[in-house]
């Protein structure tokens, strides 16, 4: 079909950026803000504004709470819908499990209760939640947003599209498109290290775009392969589902041998039995790990089989000191408090899935790195964006001339898919601050500005693209660009009228999350500024172009047209 | 030494390490010195301060934390060094002439 | 047909060939190598594992493959045709090691 491998390479890398592009923008932006969802949930959630706490007792605070933990009403319909009628009076409770990391203030606590009389799934279960401050026990309210790991996060790997999983291969298929956009680039560019500093904002536009292009792209190339590659490894399950269909016998059957292996018992045995001290067994885990000389703090906590014989504890290790995604996990029995396994260091091959997942999912505590992460996201945004604009500019005058509507659409998408795409999160933001602190489903209602305000920014996209039709830039950017400067500002400053915190006192106080949030808000505002400025200065020298056109309209007979 | 400042100097080995391997490249030489000729001596030197600078950043992180985060670290933070130097070098080129400064600047006849 | 029509055909059929076959490719691809290592001894659990960790980059090579190769043809024949070969060895063998 292609005269060279180079050619066909172009093709590639020009087409599938192109359609993929606009997914791998949402996936790359969303994906770097997720490095410090952790960090937007405090400034999103005020409440939640204190230092980071360890696992607090389970015996005398967190047992009390679980026991009180009911199936979330959402869930309960679901399964009702699953189950065709009915579920059971009492869901019999299964197992209770706990979650932190070293950057969260509250803790998370789940309870999973089974569901019956799912004649299709015996297995079938639902979910009770809550999330607590560890300091006293206080239950925080439900109805909020976690905006950073509950939003951001989830939009960047399933873009929130769960009608059969579509959100989960758009962004396998974006990934697929990134690693070989990388490939393709580097044939179509060869000399990347020759031009690896080459940047020529003085030439003309498209220039300075495949400079910049180029630039992002070589230098975070180890960055940008890796994100990808680790992320279909990670959803690996879902997008080669071997183990659920053609190979299951045989993956049924490991997780038997395993279960016997490991003396943890698969089923209850229904009887009843109590659950004994887990502060003494967390005591012990923690012994454990500083005897094999990697002494930390307790990550995820799971009692299994909660309330019966075959009831088992077990507690793995905060990774916070190292790439890879370590548990070291260690098991109790429930009843007794007796150790019934502790995990050895696993085999080579798990231990570089362990480390290539560790390094997509962060959870080593190394701020420097944590923003050399987000840099190298950004880069990935940056070669994204130039990539769709320099696309544009490409055809804008030649589609102009033959009077073809591609540039424009693709302008109007790319727009959408850059600036819109902020003024959405921003705007999420602002209404987080300024929604009424009381209102019923405040979460959804935040959701429904983002979805709302990226339609409109669509909208203003789609109308004010008609530029592009006659060879010139859309006022579009600029106009976007400016509502990022007034909506960051507003993010910012609806922070400080509702909560107090501003810059300031939150500097000095040393509350880097949202100290931190808010000066990236404030950057943001003035690199959208000068880039607006930079965009009028850009359409004013276009408009020559215009008179041309002008020109060649009056050509065929239109009226007399105003010059410059 | 705190880590911290293992850091912020690894970091600054990292940005002149490549501020010098670019340097050595008759383009960015030129967008610093003009049309200045670059001796195949100074081409040298530039290239083995910047592989030194490089080597020395790299041993600052792996003081700072253990071996797979601090390669780890080494890596990403090539990526705002290399993006510096090339803004660098586009907009205000002056700021690197320290760097070569020990290489006298000769104005080209016309 | 057309000239226009046969070129866009061509570019469908490519595409469809990189996506499709490259995905056929790869599950087949995965499944031998999983039942390859269970017959070497390896547990189940760590052949999963290693073959994921190979899977896409197969995925990607074929995927470019499938654009710079001459001839459509023989995209189709390897990646659709070796992806469901190597599926039926695979499967066949996983009969074979059960019993």
């Amino acid at each position: 079909m292609f005269n060279s491998f180079r050619l066909s390479m172009t093709w590639l890398h020009t087409w599938f950026g192109l359609v993929l592009g606009f997914v791998l923008m949402v996936v790359f932006f969303f994906g770097s803000l997720s490095v410090f969802d952790r960090e937007i949930d405090r400034w999103a959630l005020p409440e939640t504004r204190f230092e980071p706490q360890t696992m607090p007792s389970f015996d005398a605070r967190l047992r009390p709470i679980f026991e009180q933990i009911v199936p979330e009403e959402e869930e309960l319909a679901a399964a009702r819908e699953r189950v065709g009628g009915p579920l059971l009076e009492t869901l019999p409770l299964m197992n209770w499990n706990a979650y932190t990391t070293h950057r969260d203030p509250v803790l998370s606590l789940t309870a999973e209760f089974a569901v019956k009389n799912n004649p299709d799934d015996p297995y079938d279960h639902v979910h009770g939640h809550v999330t607590i401050d560890p300091r006293t026990g206080r239950i925080l309210p439900h109805d909020d947003l976690n905006l950073g790991s509950d939003f951001f996060y989830p939009m960047h790997y399933s873009l929130h599209l769960h009608w059969l999983d579509l959100g989960y291969w758009l962004v396998g298929l974006a990934a697929l498109t990134m690693l070989a956009a990388l490939v393709s680039g580097v044939v179509m560019h060869r000399k990347i290290f020759r031009e690896l500093f080459t940047f020529r904002p003085a030439k003309s536009t498209q220039r300075s775009l495949l400079d910049l292009h180029n630039l992002t792209g070589v230098v975070a190339l180890p960055f940008s392969f890796m994100f990808p590659l680790t992320g279909l490894i990670i959803f690996a399950g879902i997008y080669l589902p071997v183990s659920e269909t053609m190979l299951e016998p045989a993956a049924m059957a490991y997780q038997q041998a395993e279960a016997e292996k490991n003396g943890l018992p698969f089923q209850p045995a229904g009887t009843a039995a109590p659950l004994s001290s887990v502060d003494a067994m967390v005591a012990e885990a923690k012994r454990r790990w500083a005897a094999r000389d990697m002494p930390g703090e307790v990550g995820f906590l799971a009692i299994q089989h909660v309330g019966d014989v075959n009831s088992y504890v077990s507690i793995y290790r905060a990774g916070s000191d190292r790439v890879a995604l370590v548990g070291q996990g260690v098991h109790f029995a429930a009843p007794t408090g007796r150790v019934l396994y502790e995990e050895p260091p696993p085999p080579v091959v798990f231990g570089i899935n362990e480390f290539l997942t560790g390094l997509h999912l962060q959870h080593f505590e190394h701020w420097l790195l944590r923003w050399l992460y987000v840099a190298g996201g950004f880069a990935g945004c940056v070669c994204i964006a130039t990539g769709l604009i320099f696309f544009v500019g490409k055809r804008r005058v030649r589609h102009a001339t033959q009077g073809i509507a591609g540039a424009r659409w693709v302008d109007a998408l790319s727009v959408t898919a850059i600036t819109g795409m902020l003024v959405a999160t921003l705007a999420m933001l602002v209404a987080n601050r300024l929604l009424p602190a009381q209102l019923d489903h405040r979460g959804t209602w935040q959701e429904g500005v983002f979805w709302s305000a990226w339609l409109l920014a669509l909208l203003h996209a789609a109308g004010r693209s008609g530029p592009v039709q006659q060879g010139r830039i859309a006022p579009a950017w600029r106009e976007q660009c400016w509502a990022i400067v007034v909506l960051a500002l507003a993010a910012v400053l609806s922070n400080w009228l509702t909560t107090g915190d501003h810059l300031l006192k939150t500097i000095r106080a040393g509350y880097w999350p949202v100290a931190g949030f808010d000066l990236t808000l404030a950057s943001s505002a003035a690199l959208a500024g000068l880039t607006a400025l930079h965009l009028r200065r850009r359409e004013h020298r276009h408009a020559p172009s215009a008179a041309l056109d002008d020109e060649v309209a009056s050509d065929a007979g239109a009226p007399e047209v105003a010059h410059g | 030494m705190a880590k911290a400042l293992l850091l912020a100097l690894a970091l600054g080995c990292c940005v002149s390490g490549m501020a010098w391997l670019a340097l050595a490249m008759k383009a960015h030489w030129q967008q610093l010195r003009g049309t200045q000729p670059l001796a195949r001596r100074t081409v040298w030197t530039l290239r083995a301060l910047g592989s030194l600078a490089l080597l020395v950043s790299l041993i600052l992180c792996l003081r700072a934390d253990h071996a797979s985060m601090a390669a780890l670290v080494w890596v990403m933070s090539l990526i705002p060094a290399v993006m510096l130097v090339a803004f660098t070098l586009a907009w205000r080129p002056r700021w690197l002439s320290w760097l070569v400064a020990w290489v006298p600047v000769q104005r080209t006849r016309t | 047909m057309n000239s226009l029509t046969l070129q866009r055909a061509q570019i469908v059929s490519r595409i469809a060939a990189s996506l499709l076959g490259g995905y056929a490719f790869a599950w087949g691809f995965t499944t031998l190598g999983i039942v390859l290592g269970l017959g070497l001894g390896m547990p189940y659990g760590e052949a999963q594992t290693l073959l994921f960790l190979l899977a896409f980059l197969v995925f990607l090579v074929s995927f470019c493959w499938a654009f710079a190769a001459k001839s459509s043809a023989r995209v189709w024949a390897v990646l659709a045709g070796g992806g469901a070969a190597m599926t039926g060895v695979a499967w066949l063998l996983s009969r074979v090691l059960a019993s």
